[in-house]
């Protein structure tokens, strides 16, 4: 916290005390207190500093670029369209951020304010007026006014904008002040904390699902949304825009039914606001409880059948821990959805855009390959349960078989799939056997280099937050991933001069699905090799891995 | 268990030594452990306890010294002794996101226990430690009592010689710990050695027969409980006396607090 703000807020709340509880200007306050844990946030450390600043000069100059755009939309028959689907995808936007950045905001956690004085009538205007500060709600304004001036024609329809800009802001920060604060129990607990782990990868995936639609949309022309801009226009805060248009047409009933619709949400939304606001305020947290007990029935029967499935002794025990892992573990989960978006993504979207090779495949492998790096950073501190059972090197040669087992369990299929269905959308299916036995080949040589460095070269995964690599052992992280895909890029070289061969070679066409069964072979004696030297030393080593892992 | 002292020593440290940087955590510690006793290991927050145990269970590397458990040595005979002693570190995850009875049938596995009798230790085992009815809640939603108790369960599942316990009780409710120590007199009452460490004095007294003092790396004093009190009314006293904190006056320079407004 800062040192000045809070002892001049507390000065004004002894003031207003004094004067009585009915005039006491909490708006200003709050604002104050916005600006104030701002400029603190900034203070803290240069890099801090840094980050904010080149965030705010990134978006303001995308806020620009936008303007302009908008600008020259002026005129354009889809300006409409584009203009509403724009402000629909602001306020999911502004929907949807408060869920993923919970910690973003300290004004929005009402639990803070739980002790002051506060009624919720001037504690939401006040919340409100502190919510528009900030650069968010800048990009919203330019991006809102750029709209108005791009559909806007005539007097009454520059009127009905102002008041639309103003309408559509305040709607969509009031939306995400209702959807925080409807969701602050969730938030606060740990499946809200999970869900922030995950975040990062939903905005990353849906940024490539719009960019692909946006490249869709420019090849077939934006006539295809006009039906989407029949629907939008009635609905807040599009319609506030929707009502510029109107009112620019003369359609003046439709402009005010419109611009009422917004209006209408508008209040709808503080209503809802300030009622989860004094239940939240007065009603005791139970957030643990709540969040804890769903879904335990089917998650201890589905646990069952799956466990019935796999191999008895240690190497099911540790397999069925893992693949529960990849499931319930947030990092885990991130990572690995992470590795099968991108194995998937690069080679197909290549191969759909014309640009790609069916050899592009292998890129599954290696991406989920990543996976058996630092296996035992992944379990954390709690490595101490696995190395209280390892007395020998065979114990740690089944523990470490046990994982590269899960892994393959979904790895195999899932690179097979990747490799088949590129092969398919290039048509090029002479090349599959090779491509496959590549493949093969490059995860055999992941999970063996991945084994040696999971006991050679252990770091730990820090559990909350965005961090993959603890402070101080980033060198260590990149030695074990940089140097592991080299070293395993280099192990594929037999294979890899096969291929070659069998492509340039009078007769390597007739020998390439040789390539299969060879690669496959050679990826699974590469595993076994590389378990069957990591095993010793990690059953020499288990303090220090202890050590190493344990940082996080 | 009635042997003498000597011949059957639960735990044997020999000259035990480790060091962080430039702190010297544990400095040459010698100690025998007597074999089905209550054992408290004491002493206040930073006297070197937990290393002292993770060194004794073979997770931490010492940098000098031995360490022997019912006769095996901890580095030398890795296989005996993680066989025969049960663990509950303190400042260690567990592997949270498995519900609890996940996490007992997941060790007891690891431990070679075959399926149908690590079903049947870990029913009984949540049932004696009240944790039957959040079974199947992850752990990660566990209260820190439950914690331990699952914790616990986990360290007791292959029915070891020697328990080691690092704060079992701290953070505990006093519902979960009476439940811990029921548990815990019960395997005492069979046989089994427990070694556990806490710097509460009152629970050390009450439920140890014999106790090991340590501060700053060392080890004061120890023996049965009687005789390390000695002339102390109560093990308190006695510790105070030990490490040379009794005539500490915290009252001296606070004189205007309490006793109401002025």
């Amino acid at each position: 916290m800062s040192a000045g703000a809070p002892t001049r807020t507390g000065a004004e709340g002894a003031g207003t005390a004094a004067e009585g509880a009915g005039t006491a200007p909490v708006t200003p306050v709050v604002v104050r207190l916005k600006l104030a844990l701002l400029r603190n946030g900034l203070r803290r450390s240069g890099g801090r500093r840094a980050a904010y600043i080149t965030t705010a000069v990134v978006v303001l100059l995308f806020a620009l670029l936008q303007l302009l755009g908008l600008v020259a939309l002026r005129g354009n028959a889809h300006a409409l369209p584009v203009v509403l689907l724009l402000a629909a995808v602001l306020a999911l936007g502004w929907a949807v951020m408060p869920l993923f950045f919970p910690g973003g905001d300290e004004t929005l956690d009402a639990s803070r304010l739980v002790m002051l004085p506060l009624r919720p009538g001037p504690l939401v205007r006040a919340l409100l007026a502190a919510s528009l500060v900030g650069i968010g709600p800048l990009f919203t304004l330019v991006l809102l006014a750029g709209s108005v001036v791009a559909v806007a024609h005539g007097g009454a329809a520059w009127a009905v904008g102002a008041a639309a800009v103003l309408l559509g802001l305040l709607t969509c920060v009031a939306l995400a002040r209702a959807v925080a604060t409807a969701n602050v129990r969730l938030l606060s607990s740990r499946k809200g904390r999970d869900l922030a782990v995950l975040s990062g990868l939903v905005i990353a995936l849906g940024a490539q699902a719009v960019n692909f639609g946006w490249q869709r949309l420019g090849a077939q022309g934006l006539g295809r949304l006009d039906p989407v801009a029949d629907v939008l226009r009635w609905i807040p805060p599009a319609s506030a825009l929707g009502a510029v248009d109107s009112a620019g047409r003369g359609s003046y009933g439709a402009a005010v039914a419109q611009l009422g619709l917004t209006a209408g949400a508008l209040a709808l939304l503080l209503g809802v606001w300030a009622r989860t606001l004094t239940r939240l305020m007065t009603a005791p947290d139970a957030s643990t409880l709540q969040a804890a007990e769903p879904g335990e029935r089917e998650r201890g029967g589905r646990a069952g059948g799956l466990a019935r499935l796999l191999p008895g002794g240690r190497t099911g025990t540790v397999m069925h821990r893992s693949l529960l892992y990849v499931w319930r573990d947030p990092k885990t989960k991130a990572a690995w959805v992470t590795s099968l978006a991108i194995g998937l993504i690069v080679p197909v979207f290549n191969a759909v855009q014309g640009t790609g090779s069916p050899y592009f495949a292998c890129f599954a492998s290696g991406m989920l390959g990543i996976q058996m790096y630092n296996q035992f950073g992944q379990d954390t501190s709690a490595f101490w349960m696995v190395a209280l059972t390892i007395s020998s090197p065979r114990d740690a040669y089944v523990e470490l078989r046990g994982r590269a087992l899960a892994l393959l369990l979904i790895t195999l299929p899932y690179a097979t799939l990747v490799t088949v269905v590129t092969t398919a959308v290039l048509d090029d299916w002479p090349r599959l056997p090779e491509v496959l036995g590549l493949s093969f080949a490059l995860l055999g040589a992941m999970l063996a280099t991945g084994a040696w460095t999971s006991a050679r070269f252990p770091y730990s995964i820090p559990q909350d937050g965005y961090k993959n690599v603890a402070p101080g052992q980033a060198g260590l992280a990149w030695i074990s991933i940089f140097g592991g895909m080299v070293a395993a890029g280099l192990l594929c070289t037999p294979v890899i001069a096969a291929a070659i061969w069998a492509g340039l070679g009078p007769d390597g066409a007739a020998w390439s699905p040789l390539l299969l069964p060879a690669g496959a072979v050679y990826g699974a004696g590469l595993t076994l090799l590389g378990l069957r030297l990591a095993a010793p030393r990690a059953a020499a080593r288990l303090p220090e891995i202890l050590t190493a892992v344990g940082k996080g | 268990m009635t042997q003498e002292p000597g011949t059957s020593a639960a735990v044997r440290v020999r000259d035990l030594w480790k060091r962080f940087g430039q702190q010297v955590a544990v400095a040459g510690i010698d100690l025998e452990l007597p074999a089905g006793r209550f054992i408290g290991l004491v002493g206040p927050n930073g006297a070197g306890k937990t290393t002292t145990l993770s060194m004794v269970t073979g997770l931490l590397r010492p940098d000098r010294g031995s360490v022997e458990v019912v006769g095996h040595d901890v580095w030398r005979d890795p296989a005996a002794v993680k066989a025969r002693i049960g663990v509950l570190p303190e400042g260690l995850r567990l592997f949270e996101r498995l519900s609890g009875r996940e996490l007992l049938t997941y060790t007891g596995r690891l431990r070679g226990l075959p399926g149908a009798e690590v079903d049947r230790r870990a029913t009984q085992l949540l049932d004696v430690l009240d944790l039957a009815g959040s079974q199947h809640k992850l752990v990660v939603d566990y209260s820190t009592g439950m914690r331990k108790k699952i914790g616990l369960a986990a360290a007791l599942l292959h029915n070891p010689e020697v328990l080691f316990l690092d704060e079992p009780f701290e953070g505990v409710d006093p519902v979960s710990a009476q439940t811990i120590r029921g548990v815990l007199e019960r395997y005492t009452a069979t046989g089994g050695t427990v070694v556990f460490s806490s710097h509460v004095m009152e629970l050390v007294e009450s439920l140890c027969d014999w106790v090991a003092v340590m501060a700053a790396g060392r080890i004061r004093a120890h023996g049965p409980l009687a005789e390390v009190r000695g002339q102390a009314p109560t093990l308190q006293q006695a510790f105070l006396e030990l490490v040379g904190a009794r005539d500490r006056d915290a009252g001296a320079g606070l004189d205007w607090l309490g006793g109401g407004a002025r």
